[in-house]
C-alpha cells in the first residue's frame, strides 16, 4: 500500500530473505563505484584530488562533481564520460540477488513484474505547475502522490483545483506541516475543513466514529496523514535520485487572515474540493 | 503470548498498533513511547520480546535508538514501522543495524501480523 523499492517488495512478500538481500547490497556497494571513485578508476583524478574537493565541501553546497569540474580538476566532458559510465555499469539491486544466488534471472523477471503491478498505483501523472518553478518534477510528483493517498489511504473523492502561486495561505480549521530538506528545502502544509479533520480522523484510526475522540487525537491524525505522504515523497524521490529528509510533522492554528508566505519563499498552492463546505489545501513553501 | 513495545511519536499510529496487537490475541502491547530515549528506557522496564518503531521521530530518532538497544538488549527483536521504508538507503541502513524488518505506512493490519509472526 506504499511506495517501496524492489528489495523491500522480495523481503515483504517473502521471496528473499532479509540474510540474502544484505548480501546483496554488499555486493552492489562493492561494484557500483561512487562518482570521485569511477574517475579514479578512469584515470581522469587522483584520490588527492577527492579529498581537497570534499574540503572544500564543507564552504560550498555542492556536489562532488560540480565542484570538481569548478575547481578545474575534471573537464565537462570528463565528467559526463564518468556519470554514463556509472549508468552503464550499474549494478541493480535484481541483478545483485542472481549473482548472490536468491533468485534465477526468470524468476527476477517475474518479481519485476508483479513489482510494477503493485507499484501501479504511484506511477506519477503529470501536473502542471506555474512557469520556472525550480525542482519542478518533484513538486509535480509530491502533488500527484497527495492526490493518490487521499484516494487510497481516506478514500475520498475531490476535485483538483490547478496550482498557483499565492502570497497568503488562506485560512483553514487546522494546519499540519512537514519541513523537507536534502535535494530540497520546503515545507509541506496541508489545511483542512473541520469536517475533513474527521474524515481524515476516522480513516487513520480506522474508526466508524471519531465524535468522542479528544482535539489532540484528531489533529495527530492530520499529522500523520502528512507524514505517511511526506514519507512516500521522500521514497518515490530517492528513485528518482534525490535525496529528501523529513522532520516530524507539527500543527498550525491559522488566524482568519490566513498565513503570510515568508521573504524569499515561493509558495505553490493545490486546491482540493471534495464537497459543499469541506475543503484541503496543499501549500508547498518553497525557499528560493 | 509476545509482549511488544510501540515506539512512535504519534498517537494516532501507536493506537492502531495497539489495537492490531491486543485484537490478534497472539501478541500484548505493553505500552507506548514516544521517541527513541523512551524507548530504551521502556525496553529496559518492560523488558518486550518485540519492539515496532518509527524512524522519524523528535528527539532521539527510531535509527539513533535501534544502535543502541540492539548493543543493550541482544534478544530483542526490533521491526521498523515508517513512512520512510520506501526509501532504499533507510530501509538499508536499518537492516544492517539489526532492525528484523521494515514496514512501511500506510500498513495493513494482516501484513504487521505476519511480520510479527515470522520474528
Amino acid at each position: 500500500m506504499a511506495v517501496k523499492f524492489f528489495g523491500q517488495f522480495l523481503v515483504e512478500k517473502g521471496i528473499v530473505s532479509r540474510e540474502a538481500l544484505l548480501k546483496a547490497i554488499e555486493l552492489q556497494e562493492q561494484k557500483n563505484l561512487k562518482l570521485g571513485e569511477m574517475a579514479v578508476s578512469m584515470g581522469y583524478i587522483t584520490q588527492l584530488d577527492i579529498d581537497r574537493a570534499h574540503n572544500a565541501q564543507f564552504s560550498k553546497d555542492m556536489k562532488l562533481g560540480d565542484l570538481l569540474v569548478e575547481m578545474g580538476i575534471l573537464t565537462i566532458n570528463q565528467l559526463n564520460e564518468v556519470i554514463t559510465r556509472q549508468k552503464n555499469t550499474h549494478l541493480y539491486i535484481g541483478e545483485a540477488l542472481v549473482l548472490v544466488g536468491a533468485m534465477s534471472s526468470e524468476q527476477l523477471q517475474q518479481y519485476l513484474d508483479e513489482f510494477k503491478i503493485d507499484q501501479a498505483p504511484y506511477v506519477s501523472e503529470r501536473i502542471e505547475l506555474p512557469a520556472g518553478v525550480e525542482n519542478g518534477r518533484i513538486w509535480e510528483m509530491t502533488a500527484d502522490l497527495t492526490y493518490k493517498m487521499i484516494t487510497r489511504v481516506l478514500d475520498l473523492q475531490f476535485r483538483p483545483e490547478k496550482c498557483k502561486a499565492v502570497t497568503t495561505l488562506e485560512s483553514n480549521y487546522m494546519m499540519a506541516a512537514l519541513d523537507m530538506s536534502g535535494s530540497v528545502d520546503a515545507r509541506y502544509i496541508l489545511s483542512v475543513s473541520k469536517g475533513l479533520q474527521k474524515t481524515v480522523a476516522k480513516a487513520i484510526l480506522r474508526e466508524e466514529s471519531v465524535d468522542n475522540e479528544s482535539a489532540e487525537i484528531l489533529e495527530d491524525t492530520v499529522m500523520e496523514f502528512v507524514n505517511v505522504v511526506c514519507g512516500n515523497v521522500a521514497a518515490k524521490a530517492s528513485q528518482m535520485g534525490e535525496i529528501i529528509n523529513i522532520n516530524p510533522p507539527v500543527t498550525i492554528h491559522p488566524s482568519a487572515d490566513g498565513l503570510p508566505v515568508p521573504n524569499g519563499h515561493l509558495a505553490l498552492c493545490f486546491p482540493i474540493h471534495v464537497s459543499v463546505g469541506e475543503k484541503m489545501d496543499l501549500f508547498l513553501i518553497i525557499k528560493q | 503470548m509476545k509482549k511488544v513495545l510501540v515506539v512512535d511519536d504519534s498517537l494516532s499510529v501507536a493506537r492502531q498498533l495497539e489495537k492490531i496487537i491486543n485484537e490478534s490475541g497472539e501478541f500484548t502491547c505493553v505500552g507506548h513511547a514516544k521517541n527513541g530515549a523512551e524507548a530504551i528506557k521502556m525496553n529496559h522496564l518492560e523488558n518486550p520480546d518485540i519492539i515496532c518503531m518509527d524512524m522519524n521521530m523528535p528527539g532521539m530518532d527510531g535509527l539513533t535508538a535501534l544502535r543502541s538497544l540492539v548493543v543493550l538488549d541482544k534478544e530483542v527483536k526490533v521491526v521498523m514501522v515508517t513512512s520512510l521504508g520506501g526509501v532504499g538507503d533507510k530501509f538499508t541502513e536499518a537492516l544492517k543495524l539489526g532492525a528484523k524488518n521494515v514496514i512501511s505506512k500506510p500498513f495493513e493490519s494482516e501484513n504487521v501480523l505476519q511480520i510479527l509472526r515470522e520474528l
